[in-house]
């Protein structure tokens, strides 16, 4: 499960919004393959982590590695970005293009694939997602559900090292929750390396490998999910756990 | 004296001559007024010197009269670049320059309009900025100014008679020039307000048509 080489490595990283310190020096280490679960209340930093990964926030200090290679916004942004696929809390569809569209214009674009080669695989990942015969949908004409799952289709289609998702499934209807985490579980299961924030603690526990708890800007305590659930050894991280659990 | 028909009807064949170059006049004009308008909106919105350039230019010409800037083209540019500029070449260049700028600021407001996680999404994938403003911003930002940008094209069509001061022999040129073989302004100058009336609805007309065909493909 996890190799020598970290898939990616997270130094010291701090993160200001105005005077508001969000990241305080967080160090994360994510192995090939490996699923983490960053859980913690709002406003812990957990996104903003995340987003710093590839500098949609551009991170006040710090160093992040993605495979050995340090991420440098003047040399590699725009490679590193193509290994990280990120799935948005508000899916962020291009809603002016069809589904097929939403997944093949990166691939051709970015990677430069040829049109034919880009929609055997847009159909592949849409089979995958469940949702092959919506390749000609436009995303107004989805659920929330379907639309984050061809979200899901469209980071996958860059063929990305790493996934990012940023809590995937709290604008959805409790109804849609289960399907999104479904797909997410099935590539789980298929070995990606995730980096999954969230609230659904009954994912963090059945899928994830580790589960990391921030709070306040800081990592307080990670683990697997058994021992962090079960027997957290930090005070903040219980009080959390009491309230949500 | 009564009102004359005869004259409203018998002047119509020379107006619509000149309503043909009012109409050539300002299609030229918004195609490039929209290229300019793209340019300088997206400048507008740039980290850098060329945010500045744009803002200048907007402020310039939306803080001066369209009168001024066709003076400025047709009587004072010569001057400076040492040969005559046509009255057809001056009148393209000031409504073009003139709709430009108004065009910058609909686009500008167009494309903040767009969320926000559409850029991040389109970089999230590695496209490049120039890609995620090609691709993504602007199909969208351009459906959602359709309106604005429809009015745009009316407020044009109707400033155009402006040129006529400079002996352009658009409609409003063509109407004072039968008012001095006639004598019957009211009825002359009725008939030319007819006409901009018509190119005017028949503008807002596509606008709408245009705008219903776009929320229906999305």
């Amino acid at each position: 499960m996890v190799s020598r080489q970290p898939m990616i490595e997270v130094r010291n990283l701090y993160k200001r919004f105005g005077n508001l310190e969000v990241l305080k020096g967080v160090s994360l280490s994510v192995g090939r393959g490996e699923v983490v679960v960053v859980i913690g209340p709002s406003g812990s930093g957990k996104s903003t982590l995340l987003r710093c990964l590839n500098y949609l926030e551009t991170p006040d200090s710090g160093q992040i590695f993605l495979d050995g290679v340090e991420v440098d916004p003047k040399r590699n942004l725009r490679q590193v970005r193509q290994e990280m696929g990120m799935v948005f809390q508000s899916f962020n569809l291009f809603p002016h293009m069809k589904v097929l569209d939403n997944i093949t214009l990166a691939p051709q674009k970015v990677r430069g694939t040829d049109k034919e080669s880009a929609e055997k695989l847009a159909l592949e990942l849409l089979a995958k997602v469940g949702l092959a015969d919506k390749a000609h949908s436009y995303p107004g004409e989805l659920s929330g559900g379907q639309r984050q799952r061809v979200a899901i289709a469209r980071a996958l289609a860059m063929q990305p090292q790493v996934m990012l998702f940023d809590e995937p499934t709290s604008a959805l209807d409790p109804e849609m929750i289960g399907e999104v985490l479904e797909v997410m579980k099935k590539l789980a299961l298929e070995g990606s390396t995730m980096i999954v924030v969230t609230h659904e603690m009954g994912f963090a526990r059945e899928v994830g490998d580790r589960v990391v708890f921030m709070d306040d800007g800081h990592i307080i305590e990670e683990g697997p999910p058994r021992e962090v659930f079960s027997n957290p050894k930090q005070a903040r991280t219980r009080e959390f756990l009491s309230k949500i659990l | 004296m009564s009102f004359r028909w005869d004259l409203v009807w018998s002047s119509m064949p020379m107006l619509l001559q000149g309503a043909r170059l009012t109409v050539q006049l300002t299609a030229i004009a918004v195609f490039f007024g929209v290229i300019i308008g793209t340019i300088a909106g997206i400048a507008r919105l740039s980290k850098g010197p060329q945010k500045y350039i744009a803002a200048v230019y907007i402020d310039f010409i939306r803080g001066t009269p369209l009168l001024v800037q066709t003076f400025i083209v047709f009587y004072g540019l010569p001057g400076i670049i040492g040969q005559p500029i046509p009255a057809y070449t001056a009148a393209v260049l000031a409504l073009s320059i003139n709709s430009g700028a108004y065009v910058a600021e609909i686009v500008r407001a167009g494309i903040q309009a767009i969320d926000k996680g559409q850029t991040e999404a389109a970089l999230s994938l590695g496209m490049t900025s120039a890609q995620t403003m090609r691709y993504i911003i602007l199909p969208q930002a351009f459906r959602q100014i359709l309106p604005p940008l429809g009015n745009e094209f009316i407020a044009l069509l109707k400033d155009s008679s402006l040129v006529s001061v400079i002996a352009l022999e658009e409609l409003v040129r063509k109407g004072q020039i039968i008012i001095g073989r006639t004598f019957r302004p009211f009825e002359v100058w009725l008939a030319v307000a007819l006409i901009y009336l018509v190119m005017t609805f028949s503008v807002s007309r596509i606008v709408d048509f245009l705008e219903k065909r776009v929320k229906n493909g999305v």
